[in-house]
Formats: structure tokens, sequence, C-alpha cells
């Protein structure tokens, strides 16, 4: 069997390593425009930060596709794919024909509309070598501008804050992460990262960056200038599948797979986060694009491919983060674009222990909860939504501090 | 091999498996001294209240696969397949909270450890007390265990024991059996109390 991976992120590897598992003599190509070793993409904040270093980021040793017997092919990305001929072709001119293949080429990020974009120092936050650059030019900014208060945006704040450089958010909604969290939480954590230096600014963008080489002024929507030797787009991400041809292959956000990760063609998968499965909080269709999930994905796709029917059972939104000394955790549908009348809420807060927590039910089932600080016991929350469990007592036992699993047996220990 | 079984309706909620698990993940190794320790060495283990006050000793079940173990972004957790034990490398983790969102059961804790790196938070769970194992010993928790709620047994033979007791208590004739007649009985006072408390 002759598998192609298209794309080396963790969605990718881990497919590649559990065909590897199961079909020994299987030929596995694995083509990518990263030419890194695999590594973990959401530690770049990490690197940015300067809390780690680049020996640390990646996830397999260096000998990861010898010892695997994968052909790695770097620095390139699939530009057409053929379904009926069974062919990739590469943006070198090379093509490569498959048996099975794996449509894991992640999301690439969202540009804006503004004149600049391509001014030293307005950077996009997407991979390492975007990283390196923005650390290469950190030694002289003074004051940095994020745009976008989602994932990116704020671990891109809370990472140059950390490296004492004044930073100004701007976000379109009225409060961090409101993809994420309800207006509460986003409140909490933007007054932590304020009280740590940055400036949020709601309801502006930039229309466009100006300077001679470099950026030196942001001009706002409000007509206003901003001074700023940086800026980090973060606005978001899209599913990196323009070369899938769409009248073949469903797709709507994202490629959509079924139960097996296969898409609408047999013998071609899709997996991480330019896949679209159901989401489990919401149950509709859904992108998810969340490390936990790629690698899920990867696993379940690299089963199928190799000849094993497993079956992947919906993927859930979820993030934790770890700010100053708040820690912030949530999943499924907090925010208030994710929730309806029909939702039932539950909150309570502990400002001796500077504690936060929300949960959304719909009936009985747990759909969603946020929780700030404490948040040792937010696998057994997520573990509910996961796994679509009736809440049979009564919510305050969810919500207080000494909730623990326990509490959801106690009708199973007599 | 032998694993740690846990039968938590002999839980009684005293605790002592909590102390035996932070002393013997001290740098001492015995109460008196793990005490005046820093990092004082916190338990792996954690004994929460359930819906009416009953104890229920909580630690990690070395799931296999392990969801932490997927979740882990710098690739700090890890399987030891001899032992069966899912590891956490202290030097690796980067303390992001990513297994907290992973493990359905809640077990793992983010301190600094007297068996880690100097002042570096870390995540911290249940190793199976490989290290005793090694000496020939057997976990501290079940070894202070007083009320059999913590066992070191094969896996077989304890599913089999379970399952003679099943077998037995669902014969038409029997009277569902009662495996642990005292604890039952403080438990079933814990719950009245609480419901008349909750009553008022």
């Amino acid at each position: 069997m002759n598998y192609v991976i298209l794309g080396n992120g963790i969605a990718g590897v881990t497919a590649a390593e559990t065909i590897r598992q199961l079909d020994d003599p299987g030929q596995i190509t694995l083509i990518s425009d990263e030419t890194f070793s695999p590594y973990c993409r959401p530690m770049i904040s990490n690197l940015l930060e300067g809390a780690v270093d680049l020996s640390r980021l990646p996830v397999r040793s260096a000998d990861f596709y010898e010892k695997n017997r994968i052909t790695p092919i770097l620095g390139t990305r699939a530009v057409s794919l053929d379904t009926d001929s069974q062919r990739v072709t590469t943006k070198d001119g090379q093509t490569h024909s498959y048996d099975r293949l794996l449509v894991a080429t992640g999301a690439d990020p969202r540009p804006i509309d503004a004149q600049g974009l391509d001014l030293d120092g307005v950077f996009f936050m997407r991979n390492i070598e975007n990283v390196q650059q923005m650390i290469n030019t950190l030694a002289d900014v003074k004051h940095a501008l994020v745009l976008g208060g989602g994932l990116v945006g704020f671990k891109a704040a809370y990472s140059l804050l950390r490296r004492n450089i004044a930073v100004t958010m701007l976000i379109g909604s009225g409060y961090p992460l409101s993809m994420q969290v309800d207006e509460t939480a986003g409140q909490i954590i933007q007054q932590v990262l304020e009280k740590n230096g940055l400036t949020v600014r709601t309801g502006v963008f930039v229309t466009a960056f100006e300077g001679k080489k470099r950026l030196r002024t942001a001009h706002l929507s409000d007509g206003t200038r901003f001074d700023c030797d940086m800026c980090v787009i973060g606005k978001g991400v899209f599913p990196a599948h323009g070369f899938v041809p769409e009248k073949s292959i469903d797709t709507d956000a994202g490629i959509m797979v079924d139960d097996n990760m296969q898409t609408s063609v047999p013998g071609i998968y899709a997996a991480g986060d330019v896949a679209e499965h159901i989401d489990i909080a919401r149950q509709q269709p859904w992108v998810n694009a969340i490390w936990p999930e790629a690698v899920a994905q990867g696993r379940v796709a690299g089963f199928n491919m190799a000849g094993y029917p497993v079956a992947y059972r919906g993927s859930l939104s979820r993030n934790v983060i770890r700010i100053f000394d708040t820690d912030l955790m949530t999943a499924g549908r907090v925010s208030p674009r994710d929730t309806d009348e029909a939702c039932r809420f539950f909150s309570a807060s502990d400002p001796a222990r500077g504690t936060y927590r929300k949960l959304v039910f719909k009936e009985q089932i747990l759909v969603g909860f946020v929780m700030i600080n404490c948040i040792e016991q937010g696998g057994v929350l997520t573990s509910l939504i996961q796994g679509r469990t009736p809440v049979d007592i009564a919510e305050h036992n969810l919500l207080d501090p000494g909730f623990n699993v326990s509490r959801l047996m106690g009708r199973l220990t007599r | 091999m032998k694993q740690v079984i846990v039968h938590p309706e002999r839980c009684v909620g005293c605790m002592q498996c909590m102390l035996a698990c932070a002393a013997s993940h001290s740098k001492t190794g015995t109460l008196i001294s793990a005490i005046s320790e820093s990092p004082r060495p916190r338990p792996r283990i954690h004994v929460g209240a359930g819906l009416y006050e009953e104890g229920f000793p909580n630690r990690c079940r070395h799931c296999d696969p392990a969801p932490c173990q997927m979740a882990c972004l710098p690739g700090a957790i890890y399987r030891q397949t001899i032992t069966n034990t899912v590891l956490i490398n202290p030097d690796i983790c980067i303390n992001c909270a990513s297994c907290a969102m992973a493990c359905p059961y809640g077990v793992i804790r983010y301190h600094a450890d007297p068996l880690a790196p100097a002042a570096k938070t870390i995540a911290v769970k249940c190793d199976n007390c490989i290290a005793r194992q090694h000496r020939g010993q057997i976990p501290a928790c079940v070894e202070v265990c007083k009320t059999g709620a913590l066992t070191f047994e094969e896996m077989d033979a304890a599913m089999k024991k379970k399952t003679d007791q099943v077998a037995r208590s669902i014969c038409a004739e029997a009277v569902p059996a009662d495996n642990a007649p005292g604890f039952s009985l403080l438990n079933t006072v814990k719950r009245a109390e609480k419901e008349i408390n909750l009553l008022r």
C-alpha cells in the first residue's frame, strides 16, 4: 500500500506513526511545506515568550522519519489533486501517486485588508519561522500592536508582555477570547493582562501600516495614528484546502469527513485543522483546530487508512491558558454567540480563592463550561461533555470547590 | 503484574494514603522529616468527598491509551510499558495544564515537587511508586491503608474476586450481599446526616 500524507503537523505525524504500527511493509511519503522536524505548534508562543528555547519544540526524535521508514518531501506544498488518476502535484512540479491520501495540511493565517502588510515588523504567528523572525526584531521593539483578541492574539500579547514590551491589543468584540468564554471570564483575564501592561482598545481596526522598510505607524479606522515597531496579526486562520477539487471532495469551512475521517472520495482522508467533523457540544459540523483533536483525528485516520475501521466520536472546542498567576479553562459552548435561550446557566464565584465557574447545560447534558483558577477538575467536566452524560445530581455539586469525580459516581458506590 | 485496585465502598476517608504518598515522594522519605522539607511534598492520591461525604481515593488509572499523554504539548507524558505506568518527565513538562483538560478523573496537580528540578512548577501525578516497587516494596498508599480500600493485586485475580461477589448476589434466593457491612453502615449514617442537614 502506498500512503501519501500531506502535512507534518501533529495530525500527519500521528497518522504516519499509526499506519507504520499497523502496516509494516507499507510505503509512507510525507509532504510538507515546513522543513523543521515535527514540533509542537502551540509552543511557539512559549518560544516567543522566551520560556523555552528552540530545542524544546520538537515532539519527535530527529530520526523520526528514518525510524518509521517515512520518505519526507519537505519545503514544498501540494498545489493540485487529481482524484481520478490518484495523483498529487506539488509546488516544485513533482507528481506523487497514492493508494491512500491523508490531507493534514492544517490552516493558514487569515490576512487583513490593509496596506503595508509587507513591511518589516508586521507578522503573522503560525509557525516557528514566523516566531524566529519576531524574536530577531525584538531588541528594538518598544511598542507592539496585536490585532485580534482570539487565542493567537492573546498568546502573542502575553508573550510580549513577559518580554517587558508594551502591548496594545485591538479587538473587534467587547472583550478578549469572545469566541471561547463569556463576558465575565473575558473581563477577568483582560484585567489580569491590563495589570501587567496591556492596553486594550475595542471597536477599531487597522487600515494601513506605514514605514520606510520597517513598520513605524499604524493608521486606525477612527482616523488616528498609532506609533508601533511591531504588529502581530491574529485574526484567525482558515483551513488550507485550496488545492482540493471541490467538485469531487465535499468542503465547507474545512474538508468534510465521515466518522472514519474519510472524505467524500474513498481513499482520501483528512485530519487536523483542515478537517470538519461533528462538534460534540454543538451537534453540528464544525472545525475545531486544536492540538488534542489533531492528535485524535490523525490516529483515527491512520487506523482507517491502514484498513482497521475505527470511528471518531466528534471534536470539542476547548482550551486552557495560564497567564501570570491566573488560569483559564474553557470547553464547548460558553460564549454568548454559541448559547441560546434553551441553555441553562449556572455560575459561582469565590473572590477569596479568585475563582469563577460557569456551566452551560442543555437539558441534562453539560455542553460547555468556563473556569478561572482551580482548574484541576476541568478534565472531569470535559469528559462529561464529550460523553454527553446526563448529569443527574444538583448543579451546585459541580460548581463548588470540592467537586471531584466521586460525586458523579455517588449512585454506584452504595 | 500487580496493580493498585481501589475499592471505594471500603474507604472511610481517613486520608492516611495521602500522607503516606506525600512522605514516600519526599526527599527524605519519612513523614517526620518530610514535613519540614521545602518544597513540601504533596500527595498524588486524593481523597475526595462524594455526594454524601463518603470517602473516595482518587488516583491515576494509568489509562491506555492515556488521554493526558495524547494531549501533552511538549511530549513529557509517556508510558513505561514494563510497569504499565504513565509517567511525566518533570524536565520536559511546561506546566501548560493541557493534561488537566484531558484527565477524566482530575488526578493531576500542579506544583513544585521535591523530586523535580528545583522551583519548577510541573504536573504531578501517581507514579505507581515504581521506586518503592523497585526496592521490593508495595505502593505506599496500599501499605498504609487500614480498611482494604486500596489493595495491590494481580488484575485477573481481582476481577475474578469481584465477579464471584456479583455472581453470589444475583441468585434469586440471595439477599444482595453486602461486602463491607461496617462501611455501609458508616456511609448510611453519613448520608442520613447530610440529608437531614439539607432539609433544614
